[in-house]
């Protein structure tokens, strides 16, 4: 609108639009480029998207119409200029004063009142939309930055998280080599008893039979000799037995 | 080259992202800089085949687009424009009609 130029404290040297609006790092490295055909920055410089348009004068008329005029004529020569050849038509008819004239006036008077009185508040609510636009898709852009990051430090931490893995690994295999190793002994004290006790058994069966047929041998020999004891040997093994006990007595 | 191709001339590997409203042929001395005399040779070197008629028309709307429309913050310029390039369009197809409305009779 016309309020606008009011900001515009330089003359801006009219970058290009690209096609591309936001500025991001030029693609690189699809291809290898050779030599001859490297990117030409210097005469193609990356287009960029103009904050402000150029200047006019009047709501639509070039700057540059004006400039080309202030070299030759001075500040009032394209006015001059202008009214000139508006009379010229006019008087000539070339440009006819017909009905659709005097509309016109009219409609171009309400156009004008429209513009100077609605303008400035127009374009302050646009310039505001077009900022809450920008700023909005540039949170996204950051969001979708600072989440990526996150993403990649999380990415980070389950890696180390994982190597944590390893250790674990490592403790549960030695948990399951001490139970193997906890089995094997039990096992072995057990094959270690069980021989122990099946060895005990034959000692003491030994033992056993030994103290049977020793008890046997000793009733046998008893019963031996207490059959050749004849009546008469205990006779006198008895009246023996009285002399001695009276050789006792008498000492 | 068919419909919605690239100019021949355009290399993205040389020019980067593309520019409608860049020429990206062999450059010429600007219209602007040349003197009277070199002006018929500058229009003899110009291709005149209707392709690039049309590529020439191509590139000033989308020079009018950047230098006007696109800008974040453009105003009401443009459309001013175009109803003032519309009143004149009309006015001169409409000439024939419209010269019968004369008031004057008699023009010296």
């Amino acid at each position: 609108m016309l309020s606008r130029f009011a900001f515009r404290s330089v003359q801006y040297s009219r970058p290009l639009m690209g096609v591309r609006c936001s500025q991001t790092v030029a693609a690189s490295g699809e291809r290898a480029v050779t030599a001859s055909e490297e990117r030409d920055e210097v005469r193609f410089p990356r287009p960029v998207r103009a904050e402000f348009p150029d200047k006019v004068r009047h709501g639509f008329i070039p700057e540059e119409w004006f400039q080309f005029f202030y070299k030759k004529t001075g500040v009032t020569g394209p006015y001059t200029f202008g009214v000139g050849l508006a009379t010229y038509f006019i008087s000539k008819e070339i440009y006819v004063l017909e009905h659709e004239f005097y509309n016109g006036i009219s409609l171009f008077i309400m156009a004008v009142f429209a513009v100077k009185k609605f303008g400035p508040k127009v374009a302050a609510y646009l310039d505001k939309e077009v900022d809450e636009v920008a700023n909005s898709w540039k949170h996204e852009r950051e969001d979708e930055i600072t989440s990526l990051g996150d993403t990649v430090v999380a990415e980070k931490k389950e890696q180390w998280r994982a190597e944590g893995q390893k250790d674990l690994f490592a403790a549960k295999r030695e948990n399951v080599a001490l139970q193997l190793e906890a089995a094997y002994r039990e096992r072995l004290t057990i094959a270690f008893n069980e021989v122990k006790r099946r060895l005990d058994y034959q000692v003491e069966r030994q033992n056993i039979d030994r103290r049977i047929a020793h008890k046997h041998m000793v009733t046998w020999v008893i019963q031996n000799v207490l059959k050749s004891i004849s009546p008469q040997q205990e006779k006198e093994s008895l009246a023996k037995c009285i002399v001695d006990l009276r050789g006792l007595a008498k000492a | 080259m068919a419909f919605g191709d690239y100019p021949a001339e355009y290399n993205p590997k040389i020019h980067g992202p593309y520019d409608p409203a860049r020429y990206y042929g062999p450059p010429d001395t600007p219209f602007g800089q040349l003197k009277l005399t070199e002006v018929g040779a500058w229009f003899g070197r110009r291709n005149k085949n209707p392709r690039a008629l049309v590529g020439a028309v191509s590139r000033a709307w989308w020079r009018w687009q950047h230098k006007y429309v696109q800008p974040k913050r453009s105003g009401i310029a443009p459309f001013f424009q175009v109803v003032t390039g519309a009143m004149l369009f009309f006015y001169v197809i409409n000439y024939g009609k419209l010269k019968h409305h004369r008031n004057y009779k008699y023009h010296w």
